[in-house]
């Protein structure tokens, strides 16, 4: 047992409006500047739709994420060998275009404009060049399925539904939508780190951060193809990659990354947990059914003696097992099994979980009335209008089993509490809903609190870092011990 | 590696050398001999008449040694002070000025007109010129001087073919070589068959000499040589062009069958997402309507 810890997310998708508050705080803080103007370290996309950049889960065509290849894990888009072939030129970029071309408004020209008989306007320009453009796509174009005809219904999710299913997510009573956040997942098996020739990226021993290393990148850009969500950047002011960071200055100090910390919905949670990482190779390479079971049973039990000795002889610090303890990811992922992880099948072993959105139930027209198929508006999880496998293609690997017990256990923690506040149902309806979603009373309470009364400290329990001790991973502090004092890390530099 | 060995595969670098290292200490008939035939047989031979320059039998009774031995020193200098019969040898000579040759000297010019008179004595002088035949040329001659030209039939002394570093026109494909000069008028400017064949005989350019100057052609290779040369020329054919323009369509042509095979090699190259996919609805919607 090789016990780590890793910072871990888990995003409630029932609670998210899709504001795209958390975007805002994260492209004010990171990605301002001249060359990252295009990224959107965390973006919100609507579902069904193709996303940022445009079909990013279609990895026929980005070749992002591993492939299982007579019992050996490989990157889908490179090689060690295809490295030496590329490395001026890594095939399955995304092009700006599916991205977008980031744009500005001439604003001066509202004030600089001669008098005329019309209202002055603002022309977009393009941020990359300068110069008018005529705007085609932007970060966030198919937002509440605009121009679902173009986006929503090429989403490559689609591909596992009968046509029968498709025309009825489409059609006008019968449509549904909900948001997808999306930040870096700091996979454990990252297919970023793995992919880079340069040995830029890496993932952070103490939390288990992905980061580039801006001094080796040498833009390359294998990441870019390799990450199969397609949260690898690249800068193309500074010539190097970049990357969601998890906001690990603001963690240092004991605050929530800026996208958690804004979050209207309240839907997003941190905490630690503990994993081995003796078995990353072994679960990654599983077949596809097994892969959301595998990579739960690599998260470990915080409260486990064993585990906590383990984490102990790793050098993980005890503030650190001990805020693992209280983790609100352990609790949605290990404990409740309700957070699931988005396209496990890329087997990078993402570290961001999901709870699968409930959708509302089918309608049906009959003369100038709506009606809906099922009484139950929220809850006939069979009778949704996403079909379980659409919601199964995103978190379940393919597995609806594992999507349904998720939605049924938050559907029976619904009517468990109707029944005791509303008071409209039965209780003895709703206990027995209870128990065929594998949930007690107790556990059905303890959901709706971290669901719905979650206070600031309950949603992120951020560990001391411990930075003091974690340095030492990397270098002797008693190397600098009669070097302290005044000096400089790096040494001056002047002029040109 | 025995010493000749080496010299044989380094030799350009030393006979160069070796050319003026030697010519000052010539001071031996048989030198002086050796000395004609390499430096002066190209232009002038003695009792065999006029090729470039001027037969050279019985040169000593023309003109007083004194003058010839100053001439020799340097032809141009005689020309620029106006000596009347140097000019009028310039005149003779259709403006061909004798070069100076390396490492004359007054000591070796007196051997080289003792040996001319001694020569020009000889009812049959060994510098009376190459004799090649006066016949005709005939078509025959004509495509073996290409033969001999491309290098499609060998040299008989081992030289390389002239195609290496000569062009004419009529080489085809790609032409020959540009590091010599283009050919195709070569039959005019070294005046005619017998000039030229002299020419060919002991070439005089540095180059030339070096190459030849072991390999000489022979007089049955020379005579097709000549055929051939004279048939391009008198066809009025301009300098070859057309090798180079061959090599530009032909490069244009590889250039795009590279790019056609790369098209297919990797057509399922990522190209781009976003815009096909709008590409396919705006059809589908089109389509519908239309
Ligand atoms: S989501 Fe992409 S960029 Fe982030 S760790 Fe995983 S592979 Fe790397
Ligand atoms: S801020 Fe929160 S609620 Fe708003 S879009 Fe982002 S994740 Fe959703």
């Amino acid at each position: 047992m090789d016990v780590r810890a890793q910072m871990s997310m888990v995003f409630h998708l029932d609670k998210c409006i899709g504001c795209h508050t958390c975007s805002i705080a994260c492209k004010n803080i990171w990605t301002d500047r001249k060359g990252t103007e295009y990224m959107w370290w965390n973006n919100v996309e609507t579902k069904p739709g193709t996303g940022y950049p445009t079909a990013w889960e279609d990895q026929e065509k980005y070749h992002g994420g591993w492939v299982v290849e007579d019992g050996n894990l490989h990157l889908r888009s490179t090689s060690k060998t295809q490295t030496v072939f590329n490395i001026f030129h890594n095939p399955h970029q995304p092009s700006m275009d599916d991205y977008y071309e980031p744009w500005t408004y001439d604003y001066q020209h509202l004030f600089n404009a001669p008098e005329g008989p019309d209202q002055p306007t603002a022309v977009p320009l393009s941020m990359v060049t300068g110069d008018l453009i005529q705007i085609k796509a932007g970060p966030n174009w198919d937002d509440d399925m605009g121009g679902s005809p173009v986006y929503a219904e090429n989403d490559p999710n689609l591909a596992k539904l009968n046509p029968e299913q498709r025309a009825q997510m489409f059609a006008v009573q019968r449509l549904m939508f909900f948001y997808l956040p999306r930040i870096c997942n700091h996979c454990l098996n990252p297919a970023c780190v793995a992919s880079c020739p340069s040995g830029a990226l890496h993932k952070r021993g103490e939390d288990g951060i992905v980061l580039v290393d801006q001094k080796r990148c040498r833009g390359w850009r294998a990441c870019i193809a390799a990450c199969p969500y397609k949260k690898m950047y690249y800068n193309w002011q500074t010539g190097k990659s970049e990357k969601c960071i998890l906001c690990y200055p603001r963690l240092e100090t004991g605050q929530a990354p800026a996208c958690f910390h804004s979050c209207v919905g309240r839907i997003r949670y941190l905490g630690v947990v503990l994993y081995d990482a003796e078995r990353i190779r072994e679960v990654a390479g599983l077949p596809q059914d097994e892969l959301i079971e595998a990579q739960r049973s690599l998260i470990l039990d915080p409260h486990d003696p064993a585990v906590m000795a383990a984490a102990r002889h790793n050098g993980v610090h005890d503030a650190v097992v001990e805020s693992a303890q209280k983790s609100p990811t352990y609790r949605f992922v290990k404990d409740w099994k309700i957070a699931l992880p988005l396209h496990a099948e890329y087997r990078t072993l993402p570290m961001l979980f999901y709870v699968p959105p409930m959708a509302p139930v089918m309608a049906q027209k009959t003369g100038s009335t709506v009606d809906n198929i099922s009484d139950d508006l929220f809850h006939d999880i069979d009778e949704a209008r996403a079909p379980i496998e659409y919601m199964a293609s995103m978190f379940g690997a393919g597995n609806s089993g594992k999507v349904r017990y998720a939605l049924r256990k938050q559907k029976a923690v619904r009517w468990y509490r109707r029944a005791l506040t509303v008071g409209d149902v039965d209780m003895a309806t709703a206990e027995r809903m209870l128990r065929e979603a594998d949930c007690s009373p107790a556990e059905a309470d303890a959901i709706y609190r971290l669901t719905s009364l979650c206070t600031f400290e309950d949603r992120f329990v951020i560990p001391p870092m411990h930075r003091e001790q974690a340095v030492e991973m990397l270098e002797d502090p008693l190397a600098h011990k009669q070097g302290v004092g005044f000096g400089f890390m790096e040494g001056p530099r002047r002029g040109l | 590696m025995t010493f000749k060995l080496l010299l044989h595969r380094i030799g350009p670098a030393f006979y160069i050398p070796l050319i003026f290292i030697a010519g000052p200490i010539v001071a031996h008939a048989q030198e002086a001999v050796d000395f004609f035939r390499g430096n002066c047989t190209s232009c002038h031979t003695i009792g065999g008449g006029r090729l470039t320059g001027p037969d050279l039998k019985d040169v000593t009774q023309k003109k007083d040694r004194a003058w010839l031995v100053q001439f020799l020193q340097s032809p141009q200098a005689m020309i620029d002070k106006g000596d009347p019969y140097a000019l009028k040898l310039k005149e003779e000579a259709r403006d061909v000025v004798m070069p100076n040759i390396n490492g004359m000297t007054p000591a070796l010019a007196e051997l080289l007109l003792t040996m001319i008179e001694a020569e020009s004595k000889l009812p049959k002088s060994q510098f009376a010129g190459l004799q090649i035949s006066d016949r005709p040329f005939t078509q025959h001659d004509i495509e073996l001087g290409k033969a001999l030209f491309m290098g499609d039939k060998r040299l008989a002394n081992g030289g390389p073919p002239c195609v290496t570093c000569h062009t004419f026109n009529g080489a085809g494909g790609f032409g020959g070589g540009h590091l010599g000069p283009d050919l195709s008028r070569a039959y005019e400017r070294l005046q005619g068959r017998k000039a030229m064949g002299a020419w060919l005989y002991a070439p005089a350019t540095p180059t030339m000499s070096l190459t030849f100057s072991k390999k000489a052609l022979k007089a049955e290779e020379i005579l097709p040589l000549l055929a051939l040369f004279e048939d391009t020329a008198r066809s009025g054919a301009e300098d070859n062009r057309t090798g180079l323009a061959g090599f530009f369509a032909m490069g244009f042509l590889v250039a795009i069958l590279l790019l056609a095979l790369f098209a297919v090699i990797w057509k399922a190259r990522f190209r781009a997402v976003r815009d096909p996919l709008v590409q396919m609805s705006a059809r589908k919607v089109l389509g519908g309507r239309s």
